[in-house]
């Protein structure tokens, strides 16, 4: 036999597998999907039901209900699934897909902001909606990754990016508009649950239309696989293509969240399971992709049909993250071409530094700026208290008042330290991956100490509350462990980083929205809890931070002038006779410490490791034990001012200080992008 | 760095002292709000038993904070209304206007995180908590007024025997315990009318299935309350027979199901609280062929109740309840 009869044959039995096995797949899990639910249902009336339909009620719960969850799976995830390589194809990026463009972040925003501002018409068009949201989001990336310019890791970035600005959002509207959006919350996490017929009828032409469009097109989508200046001598025709492309992904994505909700992961993983059978050409991994995403979201649906507590419903989205995670992180880490010139790549300088400032005179200027705000910030609350009874309550006067004294003060002051714990920890981790976009919340830290906490108070009840901080801990420094180590080889390259630290939050969230059904707290405290609270602070929660603060600063402080050398590449760190690698592995660990302890006090807030370290850095430049306080000065700045408009602007309803943060930080996370892009293509 | 060092030290200072004086003014300010307002009543310190074990109160409380609605309605009942109240709008949607919420009642903020602050400022002389969604402030609660304290989930869930225990501990609270027998009688008697309508109609031992449902996840989602809860022990009391079995434990008293969880009682008598803008079982599911399937559809045997049947409260709740459904079966 000759070399291309042995290639023939492999290929044939490729093609094979991946569409024989995995139709052999789907269809058992077609079959499992329907003898699972809530009914027993026996596997020889589900036959039957299938074979010769009658009017009983069995047969109709088979037809009717359980059918429509099932087809609409597979429609689903087919149609995310070749979004995801259409995407894929047209961005050259093996991290594109839907979800990873913030497309289905997008679409599931204006969803719910419809629910809010016009629900009549979101009843009537929702699809409209997810639409627009979808196309938005995806115009949004785009441009942030850098347009044409930007590469492809930028554009994943960027697109991982605006989910979270819209995830933040969306998550305000949840919680300022909770009557409106109720029946959105747990769809927002992606839910296959059917009542009839209707999702189905209203999704199916479109995704087979579009899914059929997309596969006659399949000889131009191969185009794109070509280098730049062979695409490019095709002039015109490949930047139609492009949009067309786009175009089919966005409809075919934004029609699946107007139905079932935002789902990850599957366009991520579809096409890459038949890709990676080596089949390349369109017309083959078009109608595999469509396969394989509907085989793994049905799959995922059984598996959350199975952990259905009585009380509520494990969301099909959050078993597909569990899923669909690990891949994006074996994805990133061997299947990714990484940039040339990794060290180079990562500097720490981000946008323009205007021009330093007089360090003294700031810290001062800062720090007063920091002790007026608190004394403002006592002022506030429930209660107005006058400034009069506000000194005399200070300095325990006859008219001391008890409202401020209980609660004020500590609360107050527990957002001052755990502002401060993430501001250094943000400085720190920074440091440690040498990159000006991590912190504590973006590298999945915050999500594994979450975890951890939450694991406590929902499968260990009983046991005392030090357990909280040292649980918070441990999840943060297992999800450190995991990114620190799994980068390690690619010199902890930023975008790797990044990009695994939003795969480990992944689990980490869906972890605990396992936690979150399997102990019943859903929509009060454990949400809440979640998106970062300084409700109810108590002076225990005050001991705790404080005393994170009295033993990491310290260490921090004087490891700073070592750290001061991990502003430099490598090799001249190592130059300057550095054990770098140690080095980084001691920012970190001090770094995730301090961030495991401030989220047992507060939950999980995110971004001020971010926005404290940078802003300071535009003042000051690099000097760590600067950045040290100055950061430590401002995170404590936001945090306390988050606390007093929360308790304040709603009053007597709270507004967690983790959501304030959220709305103002996610969006400065985006400007930075964009800044370093800016800077970086110039 | 000398200076800078000094004013981060200063600022550090600063808010230790803050602290001290707040733990130290802490106590002595809570003593003084519970001594100034003595002699009102002439009523004698009266025992509560929580789920703390024992609360004394000087006197009967009148200045009454509430953070849950079931609590808060069993003051209404005994002719008390609080001085605050969680989520008021939200009980106005949720619970019967028979237990109507006077418009002096100070809102403090949701159910699952009421300001701290403004309960103090209501200068309560007792504050009712629900183990459930405030044990995590209890210490708090406490420091600004005597609190007591019911997970009404605790043991075998808030079913009847569990409703009149708190209901009588809250008449203990306020001095009102002539008051609780008296609407626990009247209770009683109207339970024995109510059931007499009812064999009168011809639907003495009433076979029903009761469900609470809306719409989550774009898909009917039903409360079937099972023997645990208030609601299944109040309809008993007028003869009627709950038909929804589950072997899972259910701590709020109730199994969250789907549609093709029905069949299972499609025999019985299905009655259905729905909110009017969450139409579950109209025309969500005018097409569904397994609920038209269903025997109690087919043979009209299903029963509507009015949104605000509140199914977690006390006894006003209850009679509420009883007349709803005495009203639907004999229409």
């Amino acid at each position: 036999m000759t070399r291309t009869g042995t290639r023939g044959l492999s290929k044939t039995w490729r093609v094979g597998s991946i569409f024989g096995g995995g139709l052999i797949v789907l269809i058992v899990l077609f079959f499992v999907s329907l003898c699972y639910g809530e009914a027993s249902i026996p596997l020889h009336t589900v036959i039957e039901a299938l074979t010769q339909r009658q009017n009983t009620l069995e047969h109709n719960m088979v037809w009717d209900l359980r059918m429509p969850r099932t087809v609409i799976g597979i429609l689903a995830g087919g149609a995310l699934a070749i979004a995801g390589a259409l995407l894929q194809a047209i961005t050259k990026n093996p991290l594109a897909a839907s979800d990873t463009l913030g497309i289905n972040a997008g679409a599931y925003f204006v969803v719910v902001l419809g629910a809010v501002m016009f629900p009549g018409l979101l009843h009537q068009a929702p699809f409209l909606f997810a639409a627009v949201g979808g196309l938005l989001a995806a115009v949004l990336a785009y441009f942030m990754g850098g347009g044409r310019a930007g590469s492809p890791i930028r554009l994943a970035l960027a697109g991982l990016i605006v989910s979270m600005v819209l995830g933040s959002f969306t998550g305000a509207l949840h919680i300022f508009y909770s009557f409106e959006t109720q029946g959105l919350f747990l769809w927002g996490s992606g839910s296959l649950v059917q009542n009839d017929w209707s999702g189905t009828t209203y999704a199916w032409p479109w995704v087979v239309g579009l899914s059929v469009i997309a596969f006659l097109l399949s000889r131009q989508f191969d185009v794109l696989d070509l280098d730049e200046s062979t695409s490019t001598s095709l002039g015109q025709k490949v930047s139609l293509t492009r949009a067309v492309g786009i175009v089919l992904a966005v409809l075919l994505s934004t029609i699946t969240v107007s139905v079932i909700g935002p789902i990850g992961f599957v366009g991520l993983v579809a096409p890459h399971l038949v890709r990676l059978s080596g089949l390349k050409m369109h017309r083959w991994v078009l109608p595999g992709s469509f396969l394989w995403g509907a085989l793994l979201l049905t799959g995922a649906d059984v598996l959350a049909k199975m952990v259905h507590q009585s009380s509520m419903d494990l969301p099909t989205g959050a078993m597909m993250a569990l899923i669909g995670a690990p891949w994006l992180i074996w994805l990133i880490l061997w299947k990714m071409k990484l940039p040339s010139g990794i060290n180079g790549q990562s500097s720490m300088n981000i946008g323009v530094r205007s021009r330093k400032l007089p360090y003294g005179r700031l810290v001062t200027l800062l720090g007063c700026g920091a002790v007026l705000l608190t004394v403002f910030s006592l002022m506030f609350g429930g209660m107005r208290i006058p400034v009069g009874d506000l000194l005399s309550g200070l300095f325990g006067g006859e008219n001391a008042n008890s409202a401020l004294l209980q609660f004020r003060i500590p609360r107050t002051l527990v957002a001052a330290g755990a502002g401060i714990a993430l501001a250094v920890s943000g400085v720190l981790i920074q440091l440690a991956v040498r990159n000006p976009l991590a912190d504590a919340s973006i590298i999945g830290v915050s999500s594994g100490a979450g975890f951890g906490a939450l694991a406590v108070i929902i499968v260990w009840p009983g046991l005392p509350v030090y357990m909280l901080p040292i649980a918070a801990i441990a999840g943060a420094t297992v999800s450190a462990a995991v990114i620190f180590f799994l980068s390690w080889n690619n010199h902890l390259n930023p975008s790797v980083v990044i990009l695994l630290g939003i795969a480990v939050s992944a689990i980490g969230a869906a972890g605990i929205q396992i936690l979150i059904i399997q102990g019943s707290l859903w929509g009060s405290t454990g949400y809440i809890w979640l998106t970062g609270s300084t409700y109810a602070r108590n002076w225990g929660q005050v001991a705790t931070i404080l005393a994170f603060l009295l033993v990491l600063l310290p260490i921090a402080w004087w490891l700073a002038r070592r750290f001061d050398l991990l502003v430099f590449d490598d090799s001249s760190a190592m130059g300057l006779g550095l054990p770098v690698r140690r080095t980084r592995l001691l920012a970190m660990a001090v770094g995730v410490l301090l961030a495991g302890g401030a989220v047992a006090c507060v939950g999980t807030v995110g971004f001020i490791g971010l926005i404290a370290p940078h802003i300071v850095r535009t003042l000051i430049g690099h000097h760590v034990r600067r950045s040290i306080v100055l950061s430590s000065i401002l995170g404590a700045v936001m945090l306390v001012l988050a606390d007093t408009i929360g308790r304040t602007v709603l009053a007597p309803t709270e507004i967690p200080s983790g959501l304030l943060i959220a709305l103002i930080g996610a969006p400065y996370f985006l400007y930075l992008m964009y800044r370093s892009n800016k800077s970086k293509s110039v | 760095m000398k200076k800078m060092l000094n004013s981060l030290l200063l600022f550090v200072v600063f808010t230790i002292v803050l602290a001290g004086c707040g733990a130290a003014g802490d106590s002595s300010k809570t003593e003084g709000t519970a001594g100034s307002e003595q002699t009102s009543t002439t009523a004698g310190p009266v025992t509560v038993k929580d789920d703390h074990g024992e609360v004394k109160l000087d006197k009967p409380a009148e200045r009454v904070v509430v953070l849950e609605w079931t609590f808060t309605e069993d003051l209404i009942a005994l002719g008390v209304q609080p001085v605050g109240n969680a989520d008021n709008e939200n009980y106005k949607l949720w619970v019967t206007p028979e237990a109507k919420l006077a418009d002096t009642v100070t809102d403090i903020g949701t159910r699952g995180e009421p300001n701290l602050e403004a309960i103090a400022a209501l200068k309560p002389d007792l504050i009712i908590s629900n183990a459930d969604n405030n044990a995590a402030i209890y210490a708090q609660l406490k420091g600004i007024a005597p609190t007591i304290e019911f997970d009404p989930y605790k043991g075998n869930g808030y079913d009847y025997d569990r409703m009149v225990e708190i209901f009588k501990q809250v008449a203990v609270a306020t001095g009102k315990t002539e008051q609780a027998d008296k609407v626990l009688s009247e209770l009683d008697q109207h339970y024995v009318e109510a059931k007499a309508t009812l064999e009168k109609a011809g639907k003495a031992d009433f076979h029903y299935a009761l469900t609470q449902a809306f719409t989550a996840q774009n898909a009917a989602s039903l409360r079937m309350f099972k023997e645990n809860s208030v609601v299944v022990g109040t309809l008993a009391k007028i003869g009627m027979v709950n038909d929804w079995k589950s072997d899972k434990t259910e701590k709020y008293g109730f199994s969250t199901v789907g549609i093709e969880a029905l069949p299972a009682v499609q025999d019985s008598n299905f009655i259905y609280i729905t909110q009017k803008t969450d139409d579950v079982f109209g025309a969500a599911m005018k097409n569904n062929s397994v609920w038209n399937g269903l025997n109690f559809v087919k043979e009209k045997r299903t029963y509507p109740l009015d949104g605000t049947t509140w199914t977690f409260g006390g006894p006003i709740s209850s009679k509420v309840l009883v007349d709803q459904v005495v009203g639907a079966l004999t229409k």
